[in-house]
């Protein structure tokens, strides 16, 4: 605990510090970062204007936010930065449907002392839908700077919270002083999500369905009261002002959508089957398995955001004496991880104009399961449509954004190579005009280079780790082994509880996931953690969700 | 008047937009002995088979061009098995949050991926009633399925116009619920109060909107609706059949009277293991019965049971049936029925209606299943030696005339979707933990206890 609350006050001084030395940078710039100019030429550079449309030798003038010029025979204004990009390619940076770029998740709301559960408090059942994402994001998150470096220059971000968390924000992943600077839209789409409040109603997808369509139906008849009222109050009962119900007014006259956030086939399913009833707009995101949905997806129209959150390739168990049965369970395995991955090129081909989302996805993983995609049948045009036109379509934003055109703005990717070539590297993005450079990497010619949590044993060895439960925090010794070229270990526990085995170890790219499993009882409770090394600490999520709940769970490498 | 117009239309159409073009089968059984649960069992005869239904039964006969031909000589052809109280294919089973959640359904967390679908097509089973749990006292809308395995669409699973069902639950377990979330109800007592306070609260409800909707004026303004209130208005309307989870003989006969005051006619015990106790009253309301064989002491309310309670209850002239509740029993519900010819003497046709005829009559659906009749859904199990004996093998079973098991290509792996980051370890058929689904998400167990040593 006491840990966590330093950690917290030096974050508290770090934010304070940088907003004092933005402040002053706007008055007097003394650090001289600002740019001297605002408007930009490169030159001569392979410019992909949208998927399919290539030019060559092309030359690109950005002013005032905005694409000026695209083309071989282009004037360049006298107080343009010239930017020699000739072997530079440059597309339209990437438009994300989904994510939580730049939100802070809010701390669960408190359950209430003496909580009612058939009838919690909106804010515990997380039915909030009045509210906005814009009210969590922070314009000093890190997260704008992974997504720039990721390509994409505009993402769909969307609120932390349960079944109804509030509104989404179409935010331009650029910078800024004040949040206000990157927002291009806001309320784009009312977000909605299974997930149910902890121990109250409605607690899982069976009260989350029958609440949606009391919701939703209620808002329909008070809807029309209130349109009534505002004709002629006279003689009229007078309508309660009611936050919930008026936040689906404008998702009722059919002028914005429901954004689903759902991953399984199932899950998809249920929300359309909630919009067949209602007769909602409908827009799913962070849907992982569609392959069975193609006939679904045509028929109602209804626009789709994929996860790129792929799966990890399956490996099979090296042993000689494996068993037939294990290995035709193995052949299974990958039979769907390639279902999988192939999914994307299937719709793609079947005519489903899909985006992608990135919400749950690493994002220095984004590009990576990209070209995984494209390896495994979707076209390198339609991964780009998938990046670009699509999205900007889905989110009614092709007038602005998606293409390299006249007038659009200017969202920019500058790639030393194609995109989806292995060997590219993004050198510079421009987003809302603005202009980021990357250092660029040499080409990489030894494959080993992988980052330095993983090529070692880092993870090897003892670590010391905490695990925020309510009350008091546990604590106690992780112990990793790697055994036959897999890892083993357990976590002790200070309080003298039995050891616990770490089951399912998996680590790659620095990022640790396994999982355990407690005895409550009599019950044995699952609790599956998921987070990143860096250097020598562990910060983690340990999600038990048999109770919907998630702690922290932090630790840091013995010193030996 | 829009408005309530709209609902329902919207209702209406909830309910049968949604209905999918399901397989129908065309298929000739040759020679087999007919179990036909109404008319006996007629040996060597062919039951033909046209577009999912039964077109006729009889001696000699021709399969038309196209139709394929089974052999059956030497086999048993009975209708499907049918049970009346189930748990598989659910993703959630109790909204437990609150004591009354007539407003949840079944229908809406269909799992057509769950492998036990299968496993109860290997033991003849072609329809199920998937139930909302035991946790409180109105639990959620059920729903009648056919287990119409291999498609990843929940709709394909629907009984197409099978009667809405309802769960109500009597006895420790909604009380149970109730003091673990420190709400009503607590004892016995407050079950009963917590019924008839419902149904009073719905008839207040029903009484605002018919006042609504008698109303003529166009500035009028729709009461606040509520999908809760409305089911149980439903239910009193006797569009929902309630079938209620219950023990002993006391709450049956509360339950009964209840249902009196309030003119609920139609009304099913699940469990019941002290029917028995109260058999002539049962039949007298013209209740009926769904009970295990021989299955109690599961707890204290579950003690005074026998064997003979299907037996007692069918001699007394209650509608009984025998169900599983279980994705392990559900595979053997014939040898279920079987136990009542040990305990009480049932006659084949009797034992064996207690999982066709009789559960598809508690469920509304004994117009197209249930029995081998001409006319009716060709829901079909083969059996190799008589489904009574210890010894019966479910060989073949047909939905609709499609055949979705056959023992003679039954593969190893019948998952419909595999994850990918799954790890691959044993393979438990029969998992305890998973099995009772009952009382899912049923229990608050304080999240200090959970991380503490003291358990």
């Amino acid at each position: 605990m006491k840990l966590f609350r330093k950690l917290s006050l030096q974050l508290v001084l770090l934010l304070s510090f940088s907003v004092i030395t933005m402040q002053s940078q706007a008055q007097s710039d003394p650090s001289g970062d600002s740019p001297v100019t605002t408007t930009f030429a490169l030159k001569n550079a392979t410019v992909v204007t949208q998927p399919g449309n290539e030019i060559a030798g092309a030359t690109i003038v950005i002013k005032n936010g905005l694409i000026q010029s695209v083309g071989k025979n282009v004037q360049i204004p006298a107080d343009a930065e010239e930017i020699d990009a000739s072997e530079m390619y440059i597309y339209a940076a990437f438009i994300d449907g989904m994510s939580n770029a730049g939100a802070k998740r809010p701390e669960n709301p408190e359950r209430p002392r003496d909580l009612f559960t058939p009838d919690p408090p909106n804010e515990y059942a997380g039915i909030t839908p009045e509210k906005s994402v814009i009210d969590q994001l922070e314009i000093s998150s890190n997260d704008f700077d992974g997504m720039r470096k990721a390509g994409f220059g505009l993402s769909h971000v969307v609120p932390y919270g349960r079944m109804l968390p509030g509104s989404g924000a179409l935010v331009l992943m650029g910078s800024g002083e004040h949040i206000d600077e990157i927002v291009l839209e806001k309320d784009k789409a009312l977000f909605a999500q299974w997930v149910g409040a902890p121990g109250a109603y409605p607690g899982n997808i069976l009260g989350i369905m029958a609440k949606w369509r009391n919701l939703y139906r209620n808002a329909e008849n008070r809807k029309e009261h209130v349109e009534m009222y505002a004709q002629n109050p006279s003689g009229l009962q007078r309508p309660e002002k009611d936050r919930v119900s008026e936040a689906f007014f404008p998702v009722i006259s059919q002028q914005k959508p429901v954004m689903f956030n759902v991953d399984g086939m199932l899950d998809v399913r249920r929300a359309m089957r909630l919009q067949n009833d209602l007769g909602f707009p409908l827009i799913v995101a962070g849907v992982e398995e569609a392959w069975d949905l193609v006939e679904d997806f045509k028929n109602s129209g209804t626009p789709v955001f994929l996860s790129l959150d792929l799966p990890d390739e399956p490996k099979e168990i090296k042993e000689d004496d494996k068993t037939a049965e294990v290995e035709a369970l193995e052949k299974r395995r990958m039979e769907f991880y390639k279902k999988h991955v192939e999914q994307y090129g299937m719709l793609a081909n079947a005519g489903i104009n899909f985006g992608f989302s990135t919400a749950g996805t690493r994002t220095n993983n984004i590009l990576g399961n990209v070209r995984k995609l494209i390896e495994n049948g979707l076209s390198e045009d339609q991964a780009l449509a998938a990046l670009t036109t699509n999205p900007a379509n889905i989110l009614g934003l092709s007038n602005r954004l998606g293409t390299l055109d006249n007038g659009k703005v200017a969202n920019l990717i500058v790639s030393t190579d194609p995109i989806f070539n292995k060997d590219a590297n993004i050198k510079m993005m421009f987003v809302d005009g603005k202009k980021f450079e990357y250092e660029v990497k040499a080409k990489s010619t030894n494959k080993d280079a992988q980052p330095a949590a993983e090529g070692g044993d880092i993870l090897v060895g003892s670590w010391t780790y905490n695990l925020n439960t309510p009350g008091d925090p546990q604590s106690g010794k992780m112990v990793i082994k790697m055994e036959n070229g897999s890892y083993s270990g357990y976590l002790t526990s200070s309080d003298g509880s039995p050891d616990n085995t770490m089951n399912n170890i998996n680590f790659r790219n620095g990022e640790l996931t396994f999982d355990f499993s407690i005895d409550a009882g009599g019950q044995s409770v699952l609790i599956v953690v998921e987070g990143l090394i860096t250097g020598k600490t562990y910060e983690a999520e340990a999600r038990v969700d048999a109770f919907n709940v998630s702690l922290e769970l932090t630790a840091t490498k013995d010193e030996k | 008047m829009k408005n309530i117009i709209l609902i329902f239309t919207l209702m209406v159409f909830a309910s049968v937009s949604t209905v999918a073009q399901t397989p129908k089968g065309d298929v000739l059984f040759k020679g087999g002995d007919v179990i036909t649960i109404t008319n006996g069992t007629l040996e060597s005869t062919d039951v033909l088979v046209r577009d999912g239904k039964i077109a006729r039964i009889g001696k000699n006969l021709k399969a038309p061009r196209g139709v394929e031909e089974i052999d059956i000589s030497g086999k048993f052809l009975m209708p499907g098995i049918i049970d009346a109280h189930s748990h598989i294919a659910g993703s959630a089973i109790n909204e437990g949050t609150s004591q009354v959640t007539s407003e949840v359904s079944m229908e809406d967390v269909v799992d057509p991926l769950d492998v036990s679908i299968y496993r109860a097509l290997a033991g003849g089973v072609t329809s199920i009633h998937l139930m909302h749990g035991s946790a409180n006292v109105i639990g959620g809308q059920n729903e009648t399925m056919k287990l119409r395995y291999g498609t990843t669409n929940p709709d394909d699973l629907r009984f197409e116009g099978a009667p809405r069902t309802i769960k109500f639950a009597l006895g420790e377990n909604p009380t149970r619920g109730g003091r673990s979330r420190g709400i009503q109800p607590q004892s016995r007592m407050g079950v009963e109060n917590m019924l008839r306070t419902s149904f009073q609260q719905a008839l207040e409800y029903k009484k605002k909107w018919d006042a609504y909707k008698a109303d003529k004026s166009p500035r009028k303004v729709a009461p606040e609706y509520d999908l809760r209130m409305q089911t149980l208005v439903d239910i009193m309307a006797g569009e929902v059949l309630v079938h209620c989870h219950s023990y002993r003989a006391d709450e049956i006969y509360m339950l009964m009277k209840v249902f009196s005051d309030f003119n609920i006619p139609k009304l099913t015990f699940q469990h019941a293991n002290e029917a028995y106790k109260v058999a002539p009253e049962l039949a007298a309301f013209g209740a009926s019965a769904s009970v295990f064989a021989d299955w109690w002491a599961y707890k204290l309310e579950v003690y005074y049971s026998t064997a003979y309670n299907a037996a007692i209850l069918t001699e007394n002239g209650v509608l009984t049936s025998i169900n599983s509740d279980s994705g392990e029993l559900i595979r053997h519900l014939f040898h279920e029925a079987a136990k009542t010819q040990k305990y009480g003497d049932l006659s084949d046709d009797e034992a064996l209606a207690l999982v066709t005829l009789n559960p598809a009559k508690q469920l509304g659906i004994d117009n197209r299943v249930g029995s081998i009749e001409e006319g009716k859904d060709a829901d079909i199990a083969i059996f190799e030696g008589h489904p009574l004996s210890i010894y019966a093998i479910p060989v073949m079973t047909f939905v609709d005339g499609v055949k979705y098991f056959d023992k003679a290509n039954d593969g190893d792996d019948q998952r419909l979707y595999v994850s990918p980051t799954s790890t691959i370890e044993e393979i438990n058929i029969f998992d305890r933990e998973t099995q009772h689904r009952c009382m899912e998400d049923a229990f608050v167990m304080d999240f200090n206890q959970l991380f503490s040593n003291q358990n």
